[in-house]
């Protein structure tokens, strides 16, 4: 009976701690608004799709190689289709500290780009270091690193009203 | 007696008493003057409520991404309904206590208290905060849980350690008292009063609560030379360090920034390594947002000691010191302050004693005496009954 009931304990405490742990570490990137699927993704989910890797110059004048999703194929996942009424919906895109960026949905077509704008996730083939991850959207070639927000939690397609 | 009589709520009551009396002249004067008490506060009541669109006027760097729903377009009349319910203490459990109480227009709109009593006497557990140019917000208190002014308003009217009392009573209340059927008739087209209804007012008033001219308003409108301290600490404010370049400065503005000093950020500022209140830390579990709150507002700051979440500094002084010297490291700290110094291989930013000076220099150009005397935001009560 003792036996018993340590083992429920041991199983008990195992639960709950793992429980806690995933409630500390579930961090992901949420997909809404104009979405056919809403999504919700985590690490594990983002490396299931096809990684791009982009070079970008950080703060420090170096080179650095990020890793991640194009934008446009989380999109595609979520249901949106590309086409004319397109060019008058934008993407939202919120960091966890409050601060939003967007980008007009054409910028993100590759129809009318080349410039790969991705959700990373890896820089130098590392995880993302605390406070610019577990999600960091990377912009090629972009002069200013002010859209590449860091700490990325959310996703929104809109219209512009 | 006469002075009773002017102050007195109930006026009525009181003023009539002498009429069975003696009457001699100095009682005919005092009658005389009771109703004119009397007249007085009935016009008050009776005066012609505004009514049209409210116009918000606002610098136009203050930018148009004002935030008010679709479903409850500001209005004059209830703009003025609104301004009636802030400061109406029937809204609370035993009648005592007002949104006014925690948050005084002479403190822009805070109570200068580390916490303040509810209506049960126990307190807040978050410092008060000021209630400026929320116009622009979208996130409300200090871990950013409530969306709008509407919603945020019901929270403070039902917690039994502010004003402890459910929308349904306080409507019932409300019904009871002559003044308020026609607001909400005038406000809303029909005079039912709801719960709903009394957020939706008391969200309009507070959007009207906004602060534009400040010496640094006036400043950057050129209607003001600053003192070279206050320029010093402007540009300390504004300026990011870089000590291999001899460039010293305090980077304030990287969250505090912008002409309305608030830019809707939430940070750790590392005033603990292991927070007594997580902020949005509680709301998401993520580690990475623990003790993360609001960046508030800066605009003025030097009415609205102490300081911080839990209130723990008492002066400006302390804030620098804190910023300069003693910010905690952790796992969420801010970036912002992650070996970023005046000191080649610095660990905080250390400013010297004079650049604190300066900085609290620029802080103080933020006051607002418009603001803080602006009797449009004042209780309608006092003017009531001072008239
Ligand atoms: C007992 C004191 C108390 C009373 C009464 C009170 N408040 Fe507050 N108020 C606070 C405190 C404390 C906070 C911060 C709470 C938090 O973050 O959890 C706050 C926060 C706020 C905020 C958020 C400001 C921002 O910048 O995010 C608003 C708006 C506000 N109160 C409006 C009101 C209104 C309207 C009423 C009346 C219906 C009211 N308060 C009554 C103490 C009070
Ligand atoms: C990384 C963002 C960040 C930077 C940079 C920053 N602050 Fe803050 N500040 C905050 C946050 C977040 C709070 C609220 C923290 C809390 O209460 O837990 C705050 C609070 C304050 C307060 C108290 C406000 C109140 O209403 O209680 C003052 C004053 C202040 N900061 C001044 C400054 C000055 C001066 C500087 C530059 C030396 C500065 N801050 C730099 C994020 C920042």
């Amino acid at each position: 009976m003792k036996k018993q009931l340590i083992i429920a304990f041991i199983a008990f405490t195992g639960l709950a701690t793992s429980l806690i742990a995933q409630a500390q570490t579930a961090a992901t990137v949420k997909v809404s608004g104009e979405v056919t699927t809403p999504l919700s993704l985590s690490l594990s989910d983002l490396h299931q799709y096809t990684q791009t890797t982009v070079v970008r110059k950080d703060k420090d004048g170096k080179d650095h190689t990020y890793s991640g999703v194009i934008l446009a194929d989380i999109l595609q996942k979520a249901g949106v289709i590309m086409n004319r009424e397109s060019l008058t919906k934008y993407l939202l895109v919120n960091a966890s500290d409050g601060y939003e960026i967007i980008f007009a949905l054409a910028e993100l077509d590759k129809s009318f780009t080349d410039r790969a704008i991705i959700l990373a996730d890896t820089v130098d083939g590392k995880p993302l270091p605390q406070g610019d991850g577990p999600f960091r959207i990377i912009v090629q070639d972009e002069k200013k690193p002010a859209r590449c927000i860091k700490q990325v939690t959310s996703l929104k397609v809109l219209f512009a009203k | 007696m006469l002075y009773n009589c002017d102050r007195l709520k109930n006026s009525r009551k009181n003023c009539f008493k002498f009429l069975p009396y003696r009457w001699n002249k100095p009682v005919i004067v005092l009658v005389v003057l009771g109703f004119s008490v009397l007249i007085s506060a009935w016009t008050y009541y009776r005066e012609a409520i505004p009514t049209g669109t409210y116009q918000f006027i606002y610098p136009a760097n203050f930018g148009n991404r004002i935030n008010v729903p679709d479903d409850n377009p500001t209005t004059k009349q209830g703009v003025y309904l609104g301004r009636m319910l802030f400061y109406e203490p029937r809204l609370s459990a035993n009648n005592t206590i007002s949104c006014g109480n925690c948050h005084q227009q002479q403190f822009a709109f805070t109570d200068n208290r580390p916490f303040s009593a509810g209506a049960d006497g126990v307190e807040t557990t978050r410092n008060s905060m000021s209630l400026a140019n929320l116009l622009w917000a979208r996130k409300f208190f200090w871990d950013g849980r409530a969306a709008s002014l509407e919603e945020q308003a019901a929270i403070p009217l039902t917690n039994p350690h502010e004003m402890g009392q459910s929308l349904a009573t306080s409507a019932k209340k409300l019904s009871t008292e002559p003044q308020y059927p026609p607001l909400f008739k005038a406000v809303y087209g029909d005079d039912t009063i709801t719960g709903e209804r009394i957020c939706k007012a008391i969200a309009q008033f507070e959007r009207t609560l906004i602060s534009a001219n400040s010496r640094y308003d006036q400043y950057l409108r050129k209607a003001y030379q600053p003192t070279a301290g206050e320029l010093k600490g402007m540009e300390l404010f504004n300026t990011g360090p870089q000590p291999e370049k001899g460039i010293r400065g305090a980077n304030c503005a990287h969250c505090h920034g912008g002409v309305k000093t608030y830019l809707e950020l939430f940070h750790n500022n590392g005033l603990d390594s292991i927070p007594k209140d997580n902020g949005i830390g509680a709301l998401t579990g993520l580690p990475g947002d623990r003790g993360r709150f609001k960046v508030p507002t800066l605009r003025n700051i030097a009415l609205t000691a102490p300081y911080m979440h839990d209130g723990r500094f008492k002066t400006l002084d302390e804030v620098l010191d804190h910023y300069s010297d003693h910010v905690v490291q952790s796992e969420s700290l801010s970036t912002v302050f992650r070996g970023e110094s005046n000191e080649v291989g610095g660990k905080t930013l250390k400013l010297s004693p004079q650049e604190k000076k300066e900085i609290i220099a620029f802080l103080n150009m933020l006051t607002d005496k418009d603001f803080i005397t602006n009797p449009g935001f004042s209780d309608p009560n006092i003017r009531a009954s001072k008239k």
